[in-house]
């Protein structure tokens, strides 16, 4: 902050806000016409606040951005987009993939440098690694992160929540069963090789994480937990190891574009807002900021720099980009993904079928969809 | 002269107490998202309606008075055993006393954030567990402990507030209605039952109204230690007010429930109110 208000003569009002609070601040904030000129957010609210009109569209600023700029950052800018308008600038990329603690897989007798590369490999590991105090395989079950491991799951069955043009529900297709059956199979399959139903691992302590205590021998983890884990736990830096997406019919996981900047469209200081955030999308701001945070640098150039060389997990989600696949991009997806969620837990819990609870989350999501 | 004394103590009430309550009242007949730039629009009492058929908030209210079932008898009857404790005069009274305060003062969610890692898999609940040989149990994971759990901690936390208010009101109880059930013969059931259980009439009226009061309206607790789960076994009407408000923008309907929840507290207070003050 110091260094752009120093390059632009100007004094920046920062506000920390913890994430869990972020919608409810900026409500009020568009409410009571305080919203800040600049904040952060993540990619699902893009399309719901650019409907609502609350955003700037940035494509008269992105264009002035230099050729070799736009290319570098080509790949990550691409998730800020709703209709093809830009309204958000990702800081950083996000993604999930399993990690394992070799180790682990040695004392269960299998083979550490040989992960499992599809899913039904992986449920079969996690059967020869659960024990009593182990869990096989945990994947992200807290609240909204199990729509993120059920995209996952969705898209290595060749699956997608939606169609194409964002209007209708398809989770509840075959493919989607199936996903939906694999996941429910780790915690109620006999056996079941998974714990922590409804666990928040993505706020909790990096080393309480499952990985970190040895309770768990692969966990799916985003980048950020990665880093802090080991980080966390150094001695366990030669222990833990990223597995590439595994695949049904496809490999692919959840992940794109991570939070980033919106312009507030009521802002009244608009050139320098996009200053500022044009100088944290530069090279060397945007790397110090992915490797405070642990995620995946927003800019492709980045892969050969400091940060990527000093943390060889990284190296693992920048490899997996092309097969993460992001959130739809439709006005009325938080309400949508809270629907799914509430209909999955109840799969997973065994209080329906898959197939029940797709199908009711569909019932449910299908009027939000159409506006309703 | 004496209005303008009065004006600010009543401009502060009005700015900050009646004008938010009115403003929801009126948000209660609207639809509004406090992104929408129109501002509200009537819509009449559709958010009532919707109410009458909307699962989610009657399973709300189930919970909510469940929770209030399961704190309120042991927020009660073991603060009225700590007082009865701490009314007697011995060495170090003034410390057990502050000790029991001690989790009153404490904000509630700093207290939720410490009983978030008691009941933690590796917590201290699971270690106890261990020592006696029990498996650990995930309290908060599964839906047929949760809201036990959180009752847990919210009986632990009222406890200290709910004694000093039964120490005061015991100190209040006339030494001479003791001496002279004494002198007729009393023992010291008796003397509670006769003497100390009605002069604490008053006061228990306005403990228990009280807690129904807050436990009826809890939320820190269930936002850090649960989040409303799992499967909303925890969602209590007012954390279903906090979701439908600020996670759904629905204003008027989040508006709509506060006011059912405000008519539930009032009617049951009321009634125990005239139950407890009338049984004289």
């Amino acid at each position: 902050m110091p260094e752009f208000e120093a390059a632009n003569d100007a004094e920046l009002d920062v506000t920390f806000v913890p994430w869990e609070d972020v919608s409810t601040r900026l409500n009020t904030g568009f409410a009571g016409g305080t919203a800040p000129d600049v904040f952060g957010h993540g990619p699902a609210a893009a399309a719901g606040l650019a409907e609502s009109d609350r955003l700037e569209p940035l494509d008269g600023f992105i264009e002035l951005l230099e050729p070799s700029d736009l290319e570098d950052l080509a790949a990550f800018l691409v998730g800020g987009q709703v209709n093809g308008s830009q309204y958000m600038v990702p800081l950083g990329g996000e993604g999930r993939l399993i990690a394992y603690r070799k180790d682990l897989f040695a004392d269960a007798g299998l083979d550490p440098d040989d992960p499992p590369s599809t899913w039904n490999d992986a449920y079969d590991a996690a059967v020869e690694l659960t024990s009593g105090d182990t869990a096989g395989l945990i994947l992200q079950t807290g609240e909204i992160q199990r729509v993120q491991s059920f995209m996952g799951l969705l898209g290595s069955e060749g699956g997608q929540l939606l169609s194409d043009d964002g209007a209708e529900v398809t989770w509840n297709s075959d493919a989607g069963v199936r996903a939906l059956e694999y996941f429910v199979r780790l915690h109620q399959g006999d056996p079941a090789v998974s714990d922590l139903l409804g666990a928040d691992f993505a706020n909790q302590p990096a080393a309480q994480n499952p990985l970190a205590t040895g309770s768990a021998a692969m966990v799916m983890v985003t980048s950020g937990q990665a880093v802090q884990i080991a980080r966390a736990r150094p001695e366990l830096t030669d222990q833990i190891a990223l597995i590439q997406p595994m695949s049904s019919a496809e490999a692919e996981m959840f992940g794109g574009p991570g939070p980033g900047l919106f312009m507030n469209k009521d802002s009244g200081n608009k050139e320098l807002a996009w200053a500022f955030m044009e100088f944290m999308l530069s090279a060397d701001v945007s790397e110090s900021y992915a490797q405070v945070t642990g995620q995946i640098p927003v800019r492709a150039s980045a892969k050969d720099g400091d940060y990527v060389a000093d943390e060889p997990l990284i190296a693992s989600f920048i490899e997996a980009g092309p097969n993460f696949v992001g959130s739809p991009n439709v006005p009325a997806w938080v309400e949508v993904r809270n629907v799914i969620d509430q209909h999955l837990e109840r799969a997973l819990h065994a209080e329906v079928s898959p197939r029940e609870a797709l199908d009711d989350a569909a019932a449910e999501a299908g009027p939000l969809l159409s506006g309703e | 002269m004496g209005a303008l004394f009065v004006a600010p103590a009543a401009a502060y009430i009005g700015i900050f107490h009646l004008f938010p309550v009115v403003y929801g009242l009126y948000l209660s007949f609207t639809r509004y998202s406090p992104l929408d730039r129109g501002g509200p629009q009537l819509i009449g009492i559709d958010n009532y309606v919707d109410l009458l058929s909307d699962a989610d908030f009657h399973k709300s209210v189930r919970v909510t008075v469940q929770f209030v079932a399961e704190v309120l008898p042991f927020a009660v009857a073991i603060a009225l055993g700590l007082a009865l404790l701490a009314n007697r005069s011995m060495r170090g009274i003034g410390l057990f006393r502050a000790g029991l305060f001690l989790p009153r003062i404490v904000p509630l969610a700093a207290v939720s954030l410490i009983w978030l890692w008691l009941y933690s898999p590796d917590g201290w609940f699971n270690h106890l567990l261990g020592q006696v040989g029990l498996d650990p149990r995930n309290w908060l994971l599964d839906e047929g402990t949760a809201l036990h759990a959180v009752a847990g901690m919210r009986v632990w936390k009222a406890l200290g507030g709910n004694m000093v208010l039964f120490l005061a009101g015991l100190q209040a109880i006339p030494r001479t209605l003791y001496e002279a059930a004494t002198v007729d013969g009393a023992n010291s059931w008796q003397r509670f039952r006769y003497v100390t259980l009605p002069g604490l009439r008053p006061v228990t009226t306005y403990i228990v109204i009280l807690n129904i009061v807050y436990l009826a309206q809890s939320f820190a607790e269930i936002f850090i230690l649960t989040g409303g789960g799992p499967l909303r076994s925890t969602t209590t009407t007012n954390f279903l007010i906090y979701e439908e408000a600020f996670q759904n923008n629905r204003f008027g309907s989040a508006s709509a429930m506060a006011f059912v929840l405000f008519a539930l507290i009032f009617a049951f207070s009321f009634m125990i109110l005239r139950r407890m003050g009338s049984n004289r």
